[in-house]
């Protein structure tokens, strides 16, 4: 009786030392598969910057292009506003077993601008760009939306209309809004979600208002979160900045070839630009764009 | 030595084997997977480059836009450019090693462009001094010109060249 429950040492010992390889197997092999889909999510945040290259340096007034991710796919957009341009950044997690991996490291970029909530999760992005002049061509905004997520507008102007089925956007509806789409209204309404009003070039959304100025903005107002936008704002005016002293350096290259007479308005724009505290102040900075698209329009040397 | 001694002795030793063993198949495995990424990393470097190749020149920093009459496609603008390679601000904005723009035709001297040369030289850098692998496409290169006190525009063939940046080599 007593020499059936005695174990022998090598017995033991096996079974412990086979435990630890058990173990230690089993843990390198999924610090091997997150590692795995940490560089999935990083080359995914990367490959979606190089993809976007097309959208942004268009010569097309807008453009659009869908990505499908491999499985459900959660995008973390955020914006960095410090430095020479700010930093656009993002990072991707993915969907595996049913649980959300650690976000990828986040890919930074200076020369590009999202426009989208801070956290978006789907299968398929839509993304579509739309130039940004302030007067002169500053950049193409990238505007990324989740095929999931449904837009109505309603009572919107007819422009408005034309550019979204130009697009070809599938989630955008007028006036006779599906259960669950967001209401984005034109004009003073019931139930609406966002308030487009262009008196006062201002979207407002659930209680925070925010400004634009033109219509790529306006667009990028409507389908981003007022942090990203207000971020991404400050940094369009950093490129403003940098490129009104490229116009205004050239203009001084130029002195006794070809005479453009921009370099105080420019001065003015760069200082404004440089001041921007919120997108409030861009209707007054929009007052010296304008003068100064005016200006250049009529010169017999254009800077731009 | 005791019989229980040389048994602990002979799983000491298979222990330390087994250990090398998992370090070596892990080494092994830790390779492998450094390599894909590598290659990954050049891949996308690449891609980046081929598809800023196609799209760059009609980036406002470089695009003559209707200073030289109506908007053309993969105009660059000379004088732009010469202001834009004096400034250090747009270093890393494109995120690739080095970007230059050099004159095809009609040939100039060989050259690069500083203030005092220009536009007599053929090479603009207008960024990063990187020697490695171009990638390049064609591209008109535009500027302003007086003969006889009067201004005009000169277009001639260049060429755009950029290098991914240190990824490759």
């Amino acid at each position: 009786m007593k020499k059936g429950l005695q174990i022998s040492f090598s017995w033991l010992f096996a079974i412990i030392v086979g435990g630890v390889i058990l173990f230690l197997a089993f843990f390198a092999s999924s610090k091997i598969i997150t590692q795995g889909q940490y560089t999935v999510d990083t080359t995914t945040a990367k490959q979606l910057g190089i993809l976007t290259n097309p959208l942004e340096m268009g010569f097309e007034s807008a453009e659009k292009n869908t990505i499908s991710l491999p499985s459900n796919t959660r995008m973390f957009n955020s914006c960095e506003n410090q430095g020479t341009f700010g930093k656009q950044q993002i990072s991707f997690s993915q969907k595996s077993f049913g649980k959300w991996s650690e976000p990828g490291s986040k890919v930074s970029f200076e020369n590009k601008y999202f426009f989208s909530n801070s956290n978006i999760s789907s299968k398929m992005l839509i993304l579509f760009s739309k130039p940004f002049e302030f007067p002169f061509k500053v950049t193409d905004l990238v505007i990324i939306i989740p095929l999931e997520e449904s837009y109505c507008f309603v009572d919107s102007p007819s422009e408005v209309k034309g550019d979204v089925s130009n697009l070809g956007l599938e989630n955008v509806e007028f006036e006779n809004c599906s259960k669950g789409s967001q209401r984005v209204c034109f004009s003073k309404g019931s139930g609406c979600e966002q308030i487009v009003d262009y008196k006062t070039n201002s979207i407002l959304k659930g209680q925070e208002r925010i400004y634009f100025s033109g219509d790529g903005l306006m667009y990028a107002g409507i389908f981003s979160e007022k942090e990203i936008y207000e971020c991404q704002v400050q940094r369009l005016m950093k490129r403003v900045e940098a490129l009104s002293k490229i116009y205004q350096d050239k203009e001084s290259l130029l002195v006794g070839k070809c005479n453009s007479n921009l370099g105080s308005s420019l001065e003015l724009l760069k200082s404004q630009a440089e001041g921007l505290k919120s997108s409030q102040d861009l209707l007054s900075i929009e007052k010296t764009a304008n003068s100064i698209r005016d200006l250049n329009g009529g010169a017999i040397c254009r800077l731009w | 030595m005791v019989k229980g001694q040389i048994k602990i002795q002979q799983m000491a030793f298979m222990l330390v084997a087994l250990v090398l063993f998992f370090i070596l198949v892990g080494l092994f495995v830790l390779g492998i997977s450094f390599n894909g990424l590598k290659k990954t990393a050049v891949s996308l470097e690449n891609e980046n480059v081929l598809l800023l190749l196609t799209r760059i020149a009609n980036s406002p920093e470089f695009a003559c836009g209707e200073s030289f009459g109506n908007r053309r496609t993969s105009c660059i603008d000379l004088d732009k450019i010469m202001v834009l390679a004096s400034s250090r601000e747009y270093e890393n904005f494109w995120g690739v090693g080095a970007i230059k723009i050099r004159t095809v035709y009609p040939p100039e001297k060989e050259e690069v462009c500083s203030f005092s040369n220009y536009p007599n030289c053929n090479i603009i850098e207008v960024y990063g001094t990187d020697e490695g692998e171009f990638q390049s496409n064609f591209v008109s290169l535009c500027r302003k010109e007086v003969i006889n006190e009067e201004s005009f525009d000169k277009c001639v063939l260049g060429k755009i060249m950029i290098s991914s940046g240190g990824v490759n080599e």
